[in-house]
């Protein structure tokens, strides 16, 4: 049953060093829909010429020219499904929840779920086509970005396989393009399923936001599927543990929330919905070494945008660091059911809650990391 | 869209409580609080259901050990009222906690979880409408901020909406502010004949689906168009004595079940438990006699008898209402026409086929076989209502669902069966009279 292969993950290198000079762009449009129409306004050939403005566009464009190739090889019914308007209410429609509980799950959403071409439909060459793809706009880091929205879609054949049944599994996820993939205008690429949601909104071939994102796992701990081993999602919990562990026992206390979490604040459906008074230890209180393990714990969502795009996103959150709270309920090691961390800054909005077992036993996290001015490249309506 | 489908999840298991609903036992939602509101004439309860661990960690109140002691049902009781305030234009509402108890639940897409519950009785001041308030209750979110409480209306008299799962809102932490906003809840006015109206339609949905009660007296009814001579089913009655014996039965199980109706809602203790239990052995001893008769002549008095405990498990519905005064009266009234309405209609349906076909040679093995899987079925249901659920009960949960398609399956052999009598009798007068003849004879055993 295990449709998904590895080939890709060369091929995601090679674009993230063209793709290099896209993150020069980003930052220069502020990574502002309007005015990454600027941006490329210089660039709507395709050639790759020595001008920074035109290679972005370029290394943006193989996302237009893989999404196509993706296209070319699914039939007329596989491409309805895919092609979908680009509403709120479309880039909005995504979840943590397995499909199954959406579309068949009782209240308003009942009988819809997600949409987009489900995965299961996928052939070998599908599949292939559209690993490229996920391939080009993820990031190229070990356990992160692309390798691991493999290791989730391995995670869910391990819950198939542990219990879960049908309703878990690679081919319950979907991809979806909202608007048609282009050079020029707004689309949106979609893809998700259980405990995974990414949301990749290009205005004009520049990516103009990567939130929201979810990231979500079960199993939390490491586990051998097919001989990959899934341990997707460890290095974020590492990374919280690392950045709660190198503080005070003042910056402590200033860090700890006085309220409980059984789960994310901001999860699905929760949009533009950011608390407007920030809780926590601010970012100016920390040392040089505490901010760089808190850009560490933050690099491990924003890697896992494609690796050009992320260095420009990192570089907008790590001027902003002096600004940004750091706030935690619950333990430090950020592994027992109720831990719960967030990191509120200007832009910057990532959340982590532990919380119970479905399938399995023992607590296994949910995340969102969010934009407060890029989600959804920044439609709010 | 998180808080849809848990809204949705909530509206579920209230609907699980009155139906069989398959949940998955996979999912991924986070147990929430339930308050179910019932609205009476001048006050309005709520049950509500709070997931055990969210409770401990909000109230502070250690809920560790097994079961709730008596100090910790005063705890839990302090810690709601103080997170449970009703008000309205005319002041402040009076809330008052009860019942506090432990079970163990599961709402759709949740893993099964330890949930406290507790009834609340919310009463306005004097002469004050209890059809529109604002709900004031953040038990729970106060603290775990991430946590939903959904309102939801069970029953309301008045607008003849009972047995409801109507969602009135969801109370949670406005993530922007930090706030609790308030729940408002405004109720459309309904008048006693909508309230009574309500009760009619209850009755009759109540034995639609109450595949027991069906299948009781349709048993009950199977040999009625037979005469018992010697032990034995033998022979047809005269139509005019089988339609008289349907009558005397259905009478029969009418009064009996009106009886404890009554009694049962005017406050007669129910054992809920064993009553169900009885109206499967009820059912099992119908089958049996419809294979072989066991009291001949007696059935209005075993209908009327096994009316009772019927009777008693219709009034366990009208007590959850907890009605009290004109809308009890109409209730009682209302509630058992609408049972009575539809008793006749199961009857009407399925009688007509059954005297025809009780004169042609099929009857015998179709009674012996409906009997047969009757038997089954109640038996199924017997063996989960003593505590086992098993696969043959919840198959006899099902039949209600076959049931048009039996009655249907029936009126076509009826009719079958008369057009080809009259062919018969058209084309060779002599052979059908014989045909005929015999079959009278036959279907004994």
């Amino acid at each position: 049953m295990n449709r998904i292969q590895f080939n890709s993950r060369a091929r995601a290198s090679a674009f993230s060093v063209i793709g290099s000079a896209a993150a020069v762009a980003l930052v220069l449009a502020g990574c502002s829909p309007s005015e990454d129409s600027i941006a490329s306004s210089s660039s709507e050939s395709s050639t790759v010429t020595p001008d920074s403005t035109a290679t972005a566009a370029s290394a943006d464009a193989d996302v237009v020219t893989l999404a196509a190739a993706f296209m070319a090889t699914l039939d007329s019914e596989q491409l309805e499904a895919l092609s979908q308007d680009y509403t709120f209410a479309n880039a909005s429609n995504w979840s943590n929840f397995p499909n199954d509980l959406l579309a068949n799950g009782p209240g308003a959403n009942s009988g819809s779920g997600r949409i987009g071409l489900q995965t299961d439909s996928l052939t070998d060459e599908q599949w292939t086509a559209l690993e490229n793809l996920l391939a080009a706009v993820t990031g190229s880091s070990e356990n992160e970005g692309f390798d691991e929205i493999i290791q989730h879609l391995e995670a869910d054949n391990y819950l198939a396989d542990n219990g879960g049944g049908d309703a878990y599994g690679e081919g319950q996820f979907f991809i979806a393009f909202l608007g048609e993939p282009s050079d020029t205008g707004t689309w949106e690429l979609q893809f998700g399923g259980h405990h995974l949601a990414l949301s990749n909104t290009y205005t004009d071939g520049v990516l103009a936001g990567a939130t929201p994102s979810f990231r979500g796992i079960e199993p939390f701990t490491t586990v051998e599927v097919d001989g990959d081993t899934v341990v997707a999602e460890q290095q974020e919990q590492e990374a919280f543990a690392a950045l709660l562990a190198s503080l005070s026992a003042d910056q402590l206390s200033a860090a700890t929330l006085s309220s409980s979490f059984n789960d994310l604040l901001l999860g699905p459906g929760e949009d533009w919905a950011f608390p407007e008074t920030s809780e926590g230890l601010k970012g100016s209180d920390l040392t040089d070494e505490q901010k760089d393990l808190l850009l560490a714990a933050i690099n491990t969502y924003v890697d896992d945008v494609d690796d050009a795009s992320a260095a420009a996103i990192l570089a907008e959150y790590e001027s902003e660091l002096d600004d940004t709270y750091i706030a935690f309920s619950g333990t430090t090691n950020m592994t027992e059911i109720g831990d719960y961390i967030r990191i509120d800054g200007p832009s910057v909005w990532i959340e982590f809650s532990q919380q119970g077992g479905i399938v399995l036993d023992g607590a296994h996290p949910h995340a969102v990391w969010r934009d407060k001015t890029n989600d959804y490249g920044g439609l709010t309506s | 869209m998180r808080r849809r489908i848990l809204a949705g999840a909530a509206i579920a298991l209230i609907g699980a409580a009155t139906f069989v609903v398959a949940a998955p036992a996979e999912a991924h939602v986070v147990p929430s609080t339930t308050i179910e509101l019932d609205v009476h004439e001048s006050y309005v309860t709520a049950t509500l259901t709070l997931p055990e661990t969210d409770l401990a960690t909000a109230s502070g109140i250690d809920l560790t050990s097994a079961g709730l002691s008596d100090s910790d049902e005063a705890a839990i009781t302090e810690y709601l009222e103080e997170h449970f305030a009703v008000t309205s234009d005319a002041g402040d509402w009076t809330v008052s906690i009860a019942d506090i108890g432990s079970t163990e639940t599961e709402q759709w897409g949740s893993t099964p979880f330890e949930a406290v519950t507790a009834e609340a009785t919310i009463t306005p001041p004097t002469g004050v409408s209890p059809r529109a308030f604002t709900l004031d209750y953040d038990a729970i979110i106060h603290q775990v901020v991430t946590a939903d409480v959904f309102a939801i209306l069970h029953s309301d008299w008045e607008t003849g909406e009972l047995e409801s799962s109507r969602s009135l809102g969801t109370i949670t932490v406005d993530t922007v502010t930090g706030e609790i906003p308030p729940l408002t809840v405004s109720l459309d006015s309904g008048s006693a004949w909508q309230g009574f109206i309500g009760m009619v339609t209850l009755g009759v949905s109540h034995i639609a689906e109450g595949t027991d009660h069906q299948l009781f007296l349709l048993t009950l009814l199977l040999p009625a168009p037979l005469l018992a001579i010697s032990r034995r089913w033998t022979g047809v009655a005269p139509t005019r004595r089988a339609v008289r014996g349907i009558a005397a039965i259905t009478i029969a199980f009418t009064i009996g079940h009106s009886v404890t109706l009554a009694l049962g809602a005017l406050g007669l203790p129910v054992p809920q438990a064993p009553v169900e239990a009885l109206i499967a052995v009820s059912i099992i001893i119908a089958a049996a006699h419809a294979i072989r008769p066991i009291f001949p002549g007696r059935e209005p008095l075993i209908a009327g008898l096994f009316g009772l405990v019927h009777g008693m498990a219709f009034s366990t519905t009208l007590s959850s209402l907890s009605l009290s005064g004109v809308q009890l009266g109409l209730s009682l009234l209302g509630f058992n026409l609408g049972i009575e309405i539809m008793q006749l209609a199961v009857v009407a349906l399925v009688l007509p086929p059954l005297l025809v076909l009780a004169r042609t040679r099929v009857y015998r093995p179709l009674r012996i076989t409906a009997a047969a899987v009757t038997t089954v079925a109640a038996v199924g249901w017997l063996i989960d209502r003593v505590g086992l659920a098993n696969p043959v009960g919840a198959w006899a949960d099902s039949l209600g669902e076959m049931s048009p398609f039996i009655a249907a399956g029936l009126w076509v052999a009826a009719v079958v069966t008369l057009f080809r009598r009259r062919h018969h009798a058209a084309a060779a007068p002599l052979a059908s009279m014989a045909t005929r003849n015999e079959a009278a004879v036959s279907p004994g055993s």
